[in-house]
């Protein structure tokens, strides 16, 4: 396998503004990939105190916000839009749930996470500057791929975990 | 996505493997790339439901449950990823060992499983036999971990599914196993794990399988999820390996090679055409194996 190592100072690898961020789908795009050629009827629930803290015991996961974004799915099932924290950012997931409240299939939105944080760090990055002429190699545009960044999607499970309690909680119910 | 290129990309990522899997596509045609990655992921996702230590229903957790000396049917997959491992472990004379789960589980690195047999304290790979019709006996009760060698083969998977679906470029990253599609030229930045490194190291290739393993993150003790199967100590807690194999199952595994062996990982390297890039504790770069 042919391949060339390069070992780039630090300085002159920036992460594209603002961070090193991917968006892979748009809410939509995942509705239409998720459930193609059904129509989704918004169906936004606010959940009440007593509801958020009945999700947190059935599932072990805190429920951060009383605010979730469902959609009703034509064919039967939910699309539900949600976020969950990761090491530093907010990350957009999609669940599509099926008639029988199982997953179907969950596709992350967008990914916020840093290639470590001393490359985000713009008072670290700023003592670097002016001292040199490389033309600094970009993060997303120039390098699209990261090896050895061990990106956990414990978080996302968890939020996958938590929606299914929600689900079965809340949207089954008879007066959800 | 420039609207000027007759080639567009899209990228899209599932958390699976227990680390978010991601897959990027160039295309002409937008539907069929999707198509593509629901091909790949589900690819993926097939080996992750066989191969999981943890999933209550893959063909590892039944092989644990049944008594030693049965002989457990293995989906086809699961018998190809092990016979390779079987192979690595002979090679290597059992530094790479896939029953150093039982290691892992005490480490609290995975999680104990539920309803199994107690594993051997000496039990090791040699208990694991092999059929030709992927079917394994255990000769004395041990637990198998595929961690470190079945990320790999789910991303040659992914690979195989995006070409059968006319995909010529693209590139597929779980967790840092990735493995390109396409002459590129790839840009890949290792990501060491050390905290403000002066420099970065970027790799150039192209259409080739790229992993990296380290676990500098991890809190300093002695349990770390990279196991030297033969002394059943951590290893590689200070050291970072990058390997450039054709396949991502070989660049996965032997990065616990490198890690265990240093240079001394040379001759395996080698065996398999592959390139490590290795950083010792002091920081200091080596190539071994085959010369890029």
């Amino acid at each position: 396998m042919r391949s060339r190592f390069l070992l780039i100072p630090a300085y002159a690898l920036v992460a594209s503004a603002p961070v090193h961020a991917t968006v892979y789908l748009s809410v939509e795009q995942a509705q239409a990939l998720m459930f193609p050629g059904a129509t989704l009827t918004p169906d936004f629930v606010t959940l009440t105190p007593e509801q958020m803290k009945a999700i947190e015991k059935a599932c072990d996961v805190n429920v951060l916000t009383p605010n979730l974004k469902a959609w009703r799915v034509s064919t039967g099932g939910w699309f539900i839009a949600d976020q969950v924290v990761g090491k530093h950012e907010f990350i957009p997931f999609a669940v599509a749930i099926d008639a029988q409240g199982a997953v179907r299939s969950v596709e992350i939105l967008e990914y916020r996470e840093t290639f470590g944080d001393q490359v985000r760090n713009e008072a670290w990055r700023a003592q670097f500057v002016g001292k040199t002429h490389d033309a600094p190699l970009k993060l997303n545009s120039d390098i699209k791929n990261i090896s050895g960044a061990t990106l956990s999607s414990r978080h996302i499970t968890d939020g996958v975990k938590r929606l299914l309690t929600t689900y079965a909680l809340v949207l089954a119910a008879p007066h959800g | 996505m420039h609207s000027s290129s007759p080639l567009r990309t899209v990228e899209r990522a599932r958390p699976l493997l227990g680390t978010t899997v991601n897959i990027r596509v160039e295309y002409a045609d937008e539907l069929a790339a999707h198509r593509a990655i629901d091909a790949a992921f589900a690819a993926v996702a097939s080996v992750h439901g066989a191969m999981s230590f943890h999933e209550a229903d893959s063909d590892l957790a039944r092989l644990h449950r049944t008594r030693c000396g049965v002989r457990v049917q293995l989906a086809e997959q699961t018998a190809e990823v092990l016979r390779e491992a079987l192979k690595l472990a002979a090679l290597s004379n059992g530094v790479f060992d896939v029953s150093i789960a039982t290691q892992l589980v005490a480490w609290g690195l995975l999680p104990q499983p539920a309803h199994v047999n107690r594993p051997a304290p000496d039990a090791c790979w040699r208990d694991i036999h092999l059929d030709e019709e992927h079917g394994v006996r255990l000769e004395r009760p041990l637990w198998i971990d595929l961690g470190g060698i079945a990320k790999g083969y789910a991303v040659d998977c992914a690979i195989e599914a995006l070409r059968a679906h006319g995909i010529d470029s693209g590139c597929v990253n779980a967790g840092g196993d990735l493995r390109t599609l396409g002459g590129g030229p790839h840009r890949i930045v290792i990501d060491t794990g050390e905290a403000a490194a002066s420099h970065h190291p970027v790799l150039e290739l192209g259409e080739a399988a790229v992993a990296t393993s380290h676990s500098r993150a991890l809190p300093d003790h002695a349990a770390a999820p990279h196991v030297h199967g033969q002394a059943r100590t951590a290893a590689g807690r200070r050291e970072c390996a990058t390997v450039v194999a054709e396949r991502c199952i070989h660049a996965d595994a032997l990065t616990k090679l490198v890690l265990a062996l240093g240079p001394a990982s040379t001759d395996l390297l080698l065996h398999y055409d592959a390139t490590a890039y290795w950083q010792d504790a002091d920081g200091c770069w080596t190539t071994l194996g085959t010369s890029p």
